[in-house]
């Protein structure tokens, strides 16, 4: 699939508070041909992976444990990192700031997030 | 006027100038050139006089008539004024055109007669007037005299204004009387109808009670009006008529009508009358009008009346009222009758309407009245300039002042700048486009607390149509709209658990159905995890999603493996953690349990467990699973999901370090973690 040759080798940080569903995008994000680089399950060790930009691409959860992820997309975006939201709220709570950004809604299957990761490279580097 | 002397008649040789005197004493009568052209006059009694055979009276012809009455005669017919002479012992009547309508019918035949016979009705109030004056040679005047005279087949109410003035004969004796006067019947019933009416108002406006107010009219207009018995009563809307009395008066204190009465008793032509606004008249029942039914005659003959004078109200072509008058002699109801009646009922009903409005708008008013008072809605008013015109107690209490306290002060004083904006704003909307607005608003209270209030308001127009101020029903929805709030933070909150939920158990069911398994074993597997899941949302919902004791979490995970008892020992200190870290423990034990039932010590009746766990004072906390008695445990080639979940999950949400170690004795899981205080 040309999806997936081109998302190959992409290093990806995945922020995710809840594990199962961490694990589970791992291993969607490994069968897509991405490499989890990073991960992140808490809003100050996400904070910390997005400074230290060990990554390409990050997944990251509007909501960790109650906390608002979103100065984390703006480190990400002055970085320049390309990013996706993943959320269980649908779009509330995101800034309009950010409302270019794909969201993409839990539970998601596995075409959908590489849709989205596709979608969101191409606009970024467009 | 040239004096007449005694000689000119003497001496008079003029026959030329003498009229001839038919009828009189013969040809050679010749009359005083004076006399002679003051009977020369065109006038109808100068004609009459002229032709009038005098001879057979006391007054004897006209030559031999004194020089008195001659000179009266002349001042009576040359006045346009009515005038007359009564003259002589008999009082023989003379008069002018003027005077000839006064006797009405008796007019001619009055000329020439004894006054007592032309006046026979009237004779007993004259004669003694024109007695005095022949006795005292004083004249007399008398002013609105009444006298009750027959004319036309009627006796009549007739009033005077006259006077008698004495006539000197030729001997210094009163020989005749002048009379002048004029009738003034019409100008006193008018007053007198008017000044009733004048009474009538002044009393009645200062009444409220309606039921008053007829009877006080009534008692008034009675005797005033000249009639035995008056009734007022409310006509009701049917064929017959039916008046149900409201209020009675009678001159004897008589048993008064009450009841309703048909007025069609007294016949279709009194129906149709009164229909019509017409007022009906009998003037005497004994005499039969037309189709009166025999109750009327019953119902007249109880009231002991002869004569009745039915008046009505007439509204929208209907008959809604009728004054009716009965007199106890037979009576010919006279015009003046008629309009006084009818100014009478129009009078009472007037008032009465004008009572019944009072009441009802003083009803109302209280109706409103107290619904502003006991209204739990803050009611208000204001006028263009923002300024509380009224408020009611919950707009008091609401506020936290007085009434007077918040009435004349501006709506501004009560709400911030920028909610008072608000308010104009919304003040302007209604002038431009009308209609109502409805808006929130912050207010200020008295204590300095924020209410929301939503606000309904329209303005309020005067009677012109001009808006004058606004009117304004409110709410405070302060906890309504944090309660809104609430709920929508809690949806949010479902709706992202419910999503997080369902990303569970779709990594569950992903981690579940591998190819390395048979599809049984993978069913098996997902319906453990899921009842694993549902457990521990079972737990926490139980405490409310506080937390959970490990205690708790322990004797769910195990209760599956507890047969035998004493394979699993569990134990330690009171723990509750928090809930997404009690959902972790949760998975975790249950994780270990299938492990241990399916590889470790719970798959040998030998095998135990033994689970403890400790919580220092400052929240250091230490838990162990140790396995012993099983099969020789050995690590596995690939990390399962559920080792993997377990070292990860604990790792994140306990924020601690974990170790599984597969000891040749069973496993041994230790966490190690520092528990943040529980709110």
């Amino acid at each position: 699939m040309s999806d997936q040759e081109t998302l190959d080798g992409l290093r990806i940080l995945l922020i995710e508070d809840e594990v199962v569903i961490a694990m589970t995008a791992e291993d969607m994000l490994e069968e897509i041909g991405c490499t989890v680089s990073a991960q992140a399950s808490s809003f100050n060790e996400a904070m910390g992976c997005a400074l230290e930009g060990d990554f390409d691409f990050a997944l990251l959860d509007i909501n960790l444990n109650g906390v608002m992820s979103l100065p984390i997309a703006q480190k990400l975006r002055e970085a320049g990192k390309p990013f996706i939201f993943t959320t269980g709220y649908g779009s509330v709570g995101i800034d309009r700031e950010f409302s270019d950004v794909t969201v993409v809604t839990k539970p998601y299957t596995i075409r959908t997030l590489s849709n989205a990761i596709q979608a969101a490279r191409t606009g970024a580097v467009n | 006027m040239e004096h007449f002397r005694q000689s000119d008649v003497r001496y008079s040789g003029d026959r030329s100038g003498c009229i001839k005197w038919p009828g009189w004493y013969g040809a050679q009568h010749y009359l005083m050139p004076e006399f002679r052209a003051l009977l020369s006059s065109d006038s109808e009694m100068a004609q009459r006089i002229r032709s009038y055979d005098w001879a057979d009276t006391p007054l004897g012809s006209p030559q031999s008539w004194p020089q008195s009455l001659r000179s009266a005669l002349s001042i009576c017919l040359n006045s346009s004024f009515p005038a007359a002479i009564y003259w002589g012992p008999e009082l023989r009547l003379l008069y002018n055109d003027a005077w000839r309508f006064i006797p009405g019918p008796r007019h001619p035949d009055a000329l020439g007669k004894p006054g007592k016979e032309v006046w026979q009705d009237i004779w007993h109030v004259i004669e003694p007037q024109l007695r005095s004056v022949f006795a005292t040679s004083q004249g007399f005047v008398t002013q609105e005299q009444m006298l009750p005279m027959q004319r036309f087949g009627k006796l009549e109410e007739t009033y005077w204004d006259y006077s008698f003035t004495p006539i000197a004969g030729e001997d210094g004796q009163v020989a005749g009387i002048f009379n002048q006067g004029q009738e003034i019947t019409d100008r006193v019933l008018t007053e007198r109808c008017n000044g009733l009416m004048l009474t009538l108002s002044d009393r009645l406006r200062a009444l409220e009670t309606p039921g008053v107010i007829l009877k006080t009219g009534l008692e008034i207009a009675g005797p005033k009006a000249g009639v035995d018995s008056l009734f007022f009563g409310d006509a009701l809307l049917d064929e017959d008529m039916p008046v149900k009395v409201n209020a009675s008066w009678s001159v004897s204190a008589a048993s008064p009508i009450t009841g309703t009465l048909p007025l069609a008793l007294f016949g279709d032509d009194a129906l149709h009358a009164l229909r019509r606004g017409e007022n009906f008249a009998i003037e005497d029942i004994a005499e039969n009008p037309r189709d009166c039914r025999s109750e009327a005659h019953a119902l007249l003959a109880d009231l002991g009346a002869r004569a009745v004078l039915l008046s009505p109200i007439v509204q929208n072509d209907t008959c809604v009222s009728v004054l009716a008058a009965a007199h106890n002699a037979p009576r010919q109801w006279t015009s003046h009758d008629h309009d006084l009646f009818r100014s009478i009922v129009g009078r009472l009903w007037h008032e009465r309407s004008r009572a019944r409005d009072g009441m009802a708008l003083k009803e109302s008013e209280r109706r409103h009245r107290l619904i502003f008072e006991q209204a739990r809605d803050i009611i208000f008013t204001a006028d263009l300039d923002q300024r509380i015109s009224a408020c009611n107690p919950a707009a008091a209490e609401a506020i936290g002042l007085p009434a007077d306290q918040i009435i004349g002060r501006s709506i501004g004083d009560f709400v911030p700048e920028h909610e008072f904006d608000k308010t104009t704003a919304m003040l302007q909307q209604k002038l431009s486009e009308g209609g109502m607005t409805r808006y929130e608003v912050s207010v200020t209270t008295a204590s300095g607390r924020i209410r929301q209030w939503d606000v309904n308001s329209a303005l309020t127009i005067d009677v012109d149509g001009r808006p004058i101020g606004l009117h304004a029903v409110a709410r405070d929805v302060t906890e309504q709209r944090a309660f809104d709030e609430r709920q929508q933070l809690l949806i949010n909150e479902l709706n992202h658990r419910v999503k997080n939920t369902l990303a569970l158990v779709q990594g569950l069911a992903l981690q579940s159905f591998r190819k390395d398994r048979t599809v049984a074993e993978s069913q098996q597997i997902f319906q453990a995890r899921l009842a694993m899941l549902a457990a521990g949302h079972d737990l926490l919902t139980r405490e409310k999603w506080e937390g959970a004791t490990i205690a708790a979490l322990v004797a769910d995970a195990t209760a599956a493996y507890a047969d035998p008892v004493g394979r699993i020992l569990a134990g330690g200190d009171s723990v509750l953690l928090a809930p997404k870290a009690a959902i972790s423990l949760g998975m975790a034990l249950h994780e270990l349990g299938t492990n241990a039932a399916k590889h470790g010590a719970l798959s040998t009746p030998e095998g135990k467990v033994a689970i403890s766990w400790t919580l220092s004072s400052d929240r250091k906390f230490s838990f162990l699973w140790q396995e012993s008695g099983g099969p020789i445990a050995t690590s596995p080639t690939r990390q399962g999901f559920g080792l993997r979940m377990i070292e990860r999950a604990l790792a994140s949400d306990l924020d601690g370090h974990i170790s599984i170690d597969f000891e040749p004795s069973g496993i041994i899981c230790q966490i190690t973690a520092t528990l943040p205080e529980l709110q």
